[in-house]
């Protein structure tokens, strides 16, 4: 949104120049809009009469988009300060373990599963950014290896079994109360039908998109994206801002961690597993640059939407998962491939 | 192949011939029509300021890139340097070779031939080798082997490929003195076996010594050809500078800061950590500009960098009358020698400007973009950047406005000292004006500015003190205002370069002018 009116502002500024950069400006921000639309108006047109295009199930997208959309607003972070991060979705899966063993098995208070939850994510992030800033060692590799070690500690806790609430192990008692306050932190009955993830959703994409392109904060996160020797130069307090990424990129995943749990009812250790591959494309087609420097919260928001919709729309027509991955793929290669034209064009 | 080094029969050809040669990038004039010849069996010096062309002449011969206008014959045939670059070994300061790979992989890789993956050394290439001095590391990864060996084993590349011209650019700045003789005594024999020998170099007094005749090149064109009696280290101080600079009455920016003004800036023992200078004693005035002048190596890079707290130092460096690394980070600023390090190409001209400000453009963490707004065009103004609206990316700008841009971003928290390295570096004429009076007005508010040179006019234009720095270490200081000219600056400096050069036994000894 911004990079639109400040196109609008140079075209008038400066004339002709400047026309292209609107036009790739435009066409960035325009081409998600576009796909969107015509993700849309296919699957209303070739989907079955009042399946796809009512009111119940945009609702449903919406729900559905919720955790893709907020891990994938924290791994924005990451990307936009010229990091990546592959862990966060086996810190989804130790996250939801640790609220479910130490909850059911250990028979903690919710609220103390849930910190500890928090705990361990905020965790990871920092042993992520740690090694990334003071051992200079590639992310790629830091958060490959965390997840690897994350996801272990996640069997090794919960034994590989699936946890439920509803059905503790022999011996174990969960307070009905609590069952009822943590299934409610995603099961709440909001006016028109809204699923209270949606909301959840929404608030985290203010705070992100605050933080991106209204804070202090993000304006240096993109600096020291776009050019790390000279943020070093500009004695911007780099280190600090990668440990704040990677630890709100894990706490982001960790908090869709729990709200899935809530909805869910129920946890398996493998969850999250195979979260890594959507939520890079939700950031990706959002515009975020990979070499750092550029993202937005809408963009993000925008991406794993149309992912969203894409999935939504071929579980209607009973495509089959395959179709789903086929696409999918496709679509995020064709969001890098506009990229790069749009890219030259600014030049 | 054979005999590498013992083939003579060559010098009866003509050698290198450049005519005419226009390199054009935009509006720039790189080369404007330069003349050139390097015979068989001699060494040609090649001098120039930066911005000069050197650097484009080089790349044209390395066929990196290609002229607009202009023939160059080797031999007296035509020789297209994009296509028929086996003819050509540029040497430079760091070699292009591979690092993962052997040494004797290194002599060998492009030309395996077909059939197998790995094959042994053929004698001819052992011989080589062993002519080089380094048939003993042959096993070795080349990452293992210093500096030196590798460019070695670049000559050894191309006098396998059975190269004619052997273009040195800027070849020792890395070296010790032990390795830099050697590299002396590799280039004349290169010469003595009838190749054409190009040597690059800031170092005036190595080109004195080493090459046969010298050709400054000023504006993209070859000026003079100094040989003979006229080729001495004056004779090029002097020709370099030459109509370079020139202090019109009016704009007599040079001053000289009374004795009794505050203390900037003072070092005391200070050495670097990586040992490139050591034991330096510097006084620093508020209101002084001063100049560390020194070549590539010399230790003035990493000792103005040192100041800013880029580079390690031990002893004691006290600004303001406050000492300690806290200090460092809060009374200076540095602005680097590549305007790609000090400026974020995917911000805004504006946003690159008040990047490095904090509590100046928030709000309960929230920006302030009126007030960047403000603080943006206020100094678009006084830094006069051309540029229709600040929020343009900072690529629309043109060098020299994108340096003034490096500078203002650097001023905006306003250092007590400001560290500048080759301020105008790749910037013309006029934005050289322009920010030597942005220094200037920022040392008269109050503040100290040190700059790295390495070109004699930048310090004859914009500093009131000179330092030259050579070996690690730091002259007398010069005072610029009392030399009437820049060519007799220059000559000073130079005077003072090779003063500590000449210990080391490398430099003729001249009767100083």
């Amino acid at each position: 949104m911004t990079d639109n009116q400040g196109a609008v502002r140079q075209g008038a500024a400066s004339p002709a120049a400047m026309s292209n950069r609107a036009l790739a400006a435009g066409l960035r921000v325009g081409g998600i809009v576009i796909a969107i639309a015509v993700v849309i108006i296919v699957f209303t047109v070739i989907a079955k009469p009042n399946t796809f295009f009512t009111i119940t199930n945009a609702l449903g997208v919406m729900r559905s988009m919720s955790t893709i959309a907020i891990v994938a607003l924290g791994l924005t972070l990451v990307i936009v300060v010229g990091e990546i991060d592959l862990s966060f979705g086996y810190v989804y899966g130790l996250a939801s373990i640790l609220i479910g063993v130490a909850w059911v098995v250990w028979g903690w208070p919710i609220w103390a599963a849930i910190i500890l939850a928090f705990l361990a994510a905020a965790g990871i992030g920092a042993v992520n950014a740690l090694l990334v800033t003071l051992v200079k060692i590639p992310s790629f590799i830091v958060t490959l290896g965390v997840g690897q070690l994350v996801f272990g500690t996640t069997l090794l806790v919960s034994n590989t079994a699936t946890i439920n609430p509803s059905y503790p192990p022999v011996g174990k008692v969960v307070p009905p109360a609590e069952i009822a306050w943590f299934f409610g932190l995603s099961n709440q009955q909001l006016p028109f039908g809204v699923p209270m993830q949606a909301l959840w959703m929404a608030g985290v994409a203010l705070v992100i998109g605050f933080l991106l392109s209204r804070s202090l904060f993000g304006f240096r996160l993109k600096a020291i994206g776009g050019n790390p020797v000279a943020a070093e130069l500009a004695r911007l307090p780099i280190t600090k801002y990668k440990f704040a990424a990677f630890m709100l990129c894990s706490i982001l995943a960790t908090l869709a961690a729990t709200l899935d749990f809530a909805f869910i009812g129920s946890v398996q250790p493998n969850a999250g597993v195979s979260l890594t591959f959507p939520v890079f494309a939700a950031v990706i087609i959002g515009g975020a640059s990979l070499s750092g420097g550029r993202g937005s919260a809408i963009g993000t928001l925008s991406g794993a939407l149309l992912l969203a919709l894409i999935a939504n729309g071929l579980a209607l027509l009973s495509a089959g998962a395959y179709l789903s991955n086929f696409v999918s793929g496709a679509v995020t290669i064709a969001a890098v491939v506009l990229d790069r034209l749009t890219q030259r064009l600014r030049r | 192949m054979s005999g590498a080094l013992a083939e003579v029969a060559a010098t009866a050809r003509s050698g290198l011939r450049i005519r005419g040669l226009r390199k054009w990038y935009g509006d720039t004039r790189a080369l404007d029509g330069l003349d050139l010849e390097g015979r068989r069996g001699e060494i040609l010096g090649i001098a120039g300021p930066n911005g000069a062309g050197k650097s484009t002449l080089i790349k044209i011969l390395a066929g990196e890139t290609a002229a607009n206008e202009g023939e160059i014959l080797l031999d007296d045939a035509a020789w297209d340097t994009a296509t028929d670059f086996h003819r050509v070994a540029v040497v430079h300061q760091e070699p292009q070779l591979f690092p993962n790979l052997t040494v004797a992989e290194n002599l060998m890789v492009g030309r395996e031939g077909t059939r197998a993956l790995t094959r042994g050394l053929t004698d001819d290439e052992e011989r080589l080798l062993a002519d080089l001095a380094i048939l003993g590391v042959a096993d070795k990864p080349l990452a293992d082997v210093p500096l030196a060996v590798h460019q070695r084993v670049e000559i050894g590349r191309a006098l396998a490929r059975d190269a004619s011209v052997f273009l040195f650019d800027e070849p020792n700045s890395a070296l010790t003195q032990e390795e830099s003789q050697d590299l002396f005594r590799r280039m004349h024999l290169l010469a003595d076996a009838g190749r054409v020998v190009l040597l690059v170099s800031h170092r005036i007094a190595e080109l004195a010594e080493h090459a046969d005749r010298v050709a400054l090149i000023l504006d993209g064109l070859c000026t003079t050809v100094l040989e003979g009696d006229a080729l001495t280290q004056e004779g090029i101080a002097a020709g370099l500078v030459t109509g370079q600079a020139a202090r019109e009455p009016e704009e007599q920016i040079t001053v000289r800061v009374g004795d009794d003004a505050a203390t900037a800036l003072r070092l005391r023992g200070w050495t670097h950590a990586g040992g490139e200078f050591s034991d330096i004693e510097l006084h620093v005035r508020v209101g002084e500009i001063v100049a560390m002048v020194g070549v590539e190596g010399s230790g003035a890079r990493e000792l103005v960098r040192s100041i800013a707290g880029f580079e390690k130092g031990t002893g004691t460096i006290e600004i303001g009358g406050r000492t300690g690394s806290r200090t460092v980070l809060s009374s200076t600023g540095l602005v680097a020698a590549d305007r790609q390090a000090s400026l974020f190409s995917n911000l805004s001209i504006g946003d690159n400007m008040v990047a490095r400000l904090n509590r100046e453009i928030t709000r309960g963490g929230a920006l302030r973009r009126r007030r960047m707004l403000e603080i943006a065009h206020d100094l678009r103004d006084r830094f006069r950047v051309k540029a229709a609206s600040v929020h343009l990316p900072i690529r629309s700008l043109s060098g020299g406005n994108q340096q003034k841009v490096a500078i203002a971003a650097a001023i905006v928290n306003r250092p007590e000292v400001l560290v500048l390295e080759e301020p105008t570096r790749g910037v013309d004429i006029g934005a050289k004006r322009e920010i030597y009076r942005l220094m200037r007005q920022y040392a008269s508010d109050g503040h100290a500015v040190i700059i790295y040179c390495t070109e004699v006019p930048e310090v004859f234009e914009a500093a009131d003190l000179a330092y030259v720095v050579s070996d690690g270490r730091l002259s007398a200081p010069l005072i610029v205002m009392n030399y009437p000219d820049v060519e007799a600056l220059a000559k000073a400096v130079t005077r003072l370069e090779r003063h500590s050069i000449e210990p080391a036994g490398a430099a003729p000894a001249t009767a100083p002018a």
